[in-house]
């Protein structure tokens, strides 16, 4: 009898450690047949995990797709023992500080393994996965942004609804046009907003010529003039009727990006920067279809007419692990998701840009004019793409702070860019060594 | 029951290795340490081992695939120097001061409230307790609507009173106080140990003193604050260990906005220690930094309880 409680407490004790993980590691399993991909996006997860499906389908092996992973989750697995075979990553900007740490490979190999073409992915989407020679990522689907325009408040503006500004010095001019200001002082219409939902002083220092990297990432050049120039042009945005005005008004609609109530659709902000997404069936198309705009590439300053048809482009790239368990299995699916046919499926159904040329030509993305325009700014010779460094993150959190100082509160763009110089090109120096 | 009193005994004796316990006895203590292990193996595991192994990060340039490169008390060194270490500090003390004595003040007087023998008693406990079961994540959604600055209830009732309301989220001057209100909102299990320990604060203390003339206020003041004074002591030592550590509110706060925004005024401590280790892969700073933390934690606590010798009755 005691015996047997002693028995049935070690077994009770025994099965809580199991069931607690304290139990040690079990038994090495055999390898399962089965992939893993992590997205750090995706509002849809069940269509990517079809995409996948196909896939496993012909090569007889299950895929496994979770997203949208959160950023948190990222980095124990990329250092952990198990990670995913691969895995796609909403931008750029982390991929070289994770190669400095060794947690992802270099691609070559995997290129020659699966047979990637890569003269099939477009210049500027590919060149924002480079590192020197070597090859980072591989850009699936990417983003590039233009001017979007109310051509109803144009008219009743005074302006011609068909022709938007041909210079960032006359945008500012229709802006002004365009909003309406209260009786009692507060915003009852805006013309343009240049943060709205998000900032885009990548694409606003690259129209005048520069950006907080010199090309190839080795130096930082945050106080540059054409980034002096860029927050200049914007913060005039906020200036005109009170920074705290345009604050209030702006953040009033912070949470709305995808809903009816975003200020562009209900004919409250006349001008934005966004997307090609917005031309899509999920944003202007659901949300508000009535909706009369007009798409244009932003347009120049006035003193840098060669920026005229070009854009910034970034977006989703896709990683190999450096723990990935079997590297040709990983080589062999990003392939298989790089192939034309693949990106086109995808990028379709998100209303995002295919990387690959060939996908470019699918009727999904010629078809509709306004997204045409993108397609055309992605290939354009002029686009440039985000340069990254190890220190991107670091460094993009430093730089938000400084744009909201210049913008939000009125700081001189000179002084916290020189200070944000000061700061970072010694940080910098030290990552590169 | 014949077992339970001689695992009583075992403890009274001296631990003996060599002593010779009958076999019953041996057999007990194995059941004993079974029983242990699972919670003792947990502990070594998931905080001893984390513990340690941050501490000798701390020290180190820690790159997880590669080996540790010792950098003996550089990442201490370089909190002096660094602009984003004092602001999180400064932001964290903010908190620490301003939050937790409103929040103790506040819901000590909540409490007194509900104490009082009015008729619905019971539904405005509940009232008051509800929020606190209201998850973080959804409650501070729920507070960045309520004080959107376009349409939220907070600006609009201040509107109706012809007050105009701040930008309660973009406003660096602002974003604190949003947060300490959004905390006192939730402050309802803090309500609740107090209601405890007001009902445990004696009737006959009361009763004499209002025999002698003592008024509402005096009652207050000279009975019901020292008595609940280990419950104060409490709240404020645990409130305090909670904004030191503030995160999960400041994390989601920020809206669609970057991490400590507005300006860097919700960069807390843990929220800078966040973005430094698992953002800017800075992991043996940010060990530093969770140690730094923890002495400064440590050494208030220690300041409070030596402090509160002055202030906090125990009776009994």
């Amino acid at each position: 009898m005691k015996n047997n409680l002693f028995k049935v407490l070690t077994l009770i004790v025994l099965t809580s450690m199991l069931l607690t993980g304290c139990g040690g590691q079990p038994a090495a399993a055999p390898a399962p047949k089965e992939l893993n991909v992590w997205i750090t996006w995706g509002d849809n997860p069940q269509q990517l995990q079809e995409l996948f499906d196909k896939y496993g389908k012909v090569n007889n092996i299950k895929v496994i797709v979770t997203a949208p992973v959160e950023d948190d989750k990222v980095l124990p697995a990329l250092t952990g023992s198990e990670p995913p075979d691969i895995l796609i990553l909403g931008g750029g900007d982390l991929v070289k500080s994770y190669a400095k740490e060794g947690l992802v490979v270099e691609l070559s190999d995997a290129i020659k393994t699966g047979g990637i073409d890569l003269s099939d992915i477009f210049d500027a989407p590919l060149s924002q996965c480079k590192d020197g020679d070597k090859i980072l990522c591989l850009p699936w689907g990417t983003d590039i942004y233009a001017l979007y325009w109310n051509k109803d408040l144009f008219e009743a503006a005074g302006l011609d609804p068909n022709t938007p500004p041909e210079t960032l010095e006359q945008m500012a001019e229709y802006a002004d046009k365009l909003t309406k200001v209260g009786g009692d002082g507060k915003l009852e219409q805006i013309g343009f907003i240049p943060d709205q939902a998000w900032g885009h002083t990548d694409l606003y220092s690259h129209m005048f010529g520069g950006f907080w990297y010199n090309n190839d990432g080795t130096q930082v050049t945050a106080n540059s003039q054409p980034m002096i120039d860029a927050l200049t042009w914007q913060q005039q945005f906020f200036k005109k009727y009170g920074f705290d005005n345009v604050l209030a008004f702006s953040t009033g609609f912070g949470d709305q990006y995808m809903s009816p109530d975003y200020p562009f659709y209900t004919g409250k902000l006349a001008m934005m920067v966004d997307g090609e997404w917005q031309t899509g069936p999920n944003f202007i198309a659901k949300f508000k279809p009535e909706l009369n705009y007009g798409v244009a590439p932003l347009p120049p300053p006035a003193n840098h007419p060669e920026s005229a048809n070009s854009g910034m482009v970034a977006g989703t790239v896709a990683v190999i692990p450096a723990n990935a368990q079997n590297q040709d299995a990983s080589a062999k699916l990003l392939a298989w998701m790089m192939s034309p046919e693949i990106v086109a499926e995808e990028m379709c159904f998100n209303a995002n840009l295919p990387t690959s040329k060939k996908a470019a030509q699918d009727k999904c993305f010629t078809d509709n004019p306004k997204f045409k325009i993108f397609v055309d700014l992605m290939g354009s010779p002029g686009s440039s793409y985000v340069v990254t460094t190890p220190i991107s993150l670091e460094f993009n959190d430093a730089y938000s702070l400084a744009e909201e100082k210049i913008l939000h509160t009125g700081a001189d763009p000179k002084t916290e860019l020189d200070q944000l110089q000061n700061d970072f090109a010694p940080k910098l120096e030290e990552a590169l060594k | 029951m014949a077992e339970l009193l001689e695992i009583k005994d075992l403890t009274k004796k001296k631990w003996d290795f060599k002593a010779k316990w009958s076999r019953r006895t041996r057999q007990n203590f194995w059941i004993g340490v079974l029983f242990l292990a699972p919670w003792f193996i947990g502990f070594i595991l998931f905080t001893f081992y984390p513990l340690a192994a941050s501490f000798v990060y701390s020290f180190s340039e820690y790159h997880s695939r590669k080996p540790l490169i010792w950098v003996g008390l550089e990442n201490y060194q370089t909190m002096f120097t660094d602009k984003l270490f004092w602001t999180s500090l400064w932001n964290t003390l903010y908190m620490v001061i301003f939050a937790v004595p409103i929040t103790l003040l506040t819901s000590f007087l909540c409490a007194v409230l509900l104490n009082l023998k009015v008729t619905g008693q019971s539904i405005y406990r509940v009232i008051y307790f509800l929020p606190s079961i209201v998850p973080t994540v959804a409650s501070t959604l729920l507070w960045l609507w309520i004080l959107n600055p376009q349409a939220g209830v907070m600006n609009t009732l201040l509107g109706h009173l012809g007050i105009n309301g701040p930008n309660w989220l973009s406003d660096p001057t602002w974003s604190k106080p949003s947060l300490i209100l959004l905390g006192m909102w939730g402050m309802g299990s803090t309500i609740v140990i107090y209601l405890s320990g007001l009902q445990d604060v004696p009737v006959s203390l009361l009763e004499a003193a209002e025999l002698d003339g003592a008024n509402w206020w005096q009652r207050l003041r000279y009975i019901t604050i020292p008595m609940v004074s280990p419950i104060t002591l409490f709240n404020l030592i645990t409130g305090m260990i909670f904004m030191f550590q503030y995160f999960a509110q400041a994390y989601i706060f920020r809206g669609t906005q970057g991490l400590g925004s507005p300006l860097n005024s919700t960069l807390f401590y843990s929220v800078y220690l966040f973005q430094t280790g698992f953002q800017y892969l800075k992991i043996g700073y940010a060990s530093a930094m969770a140690w730094v933390l923890f002495i400064i934690i440590l050494v208030c606590t220690i300041l409070m309880l030596k402090v509160s010798d002055r202030f906090t009755y125990y009776a009994g």
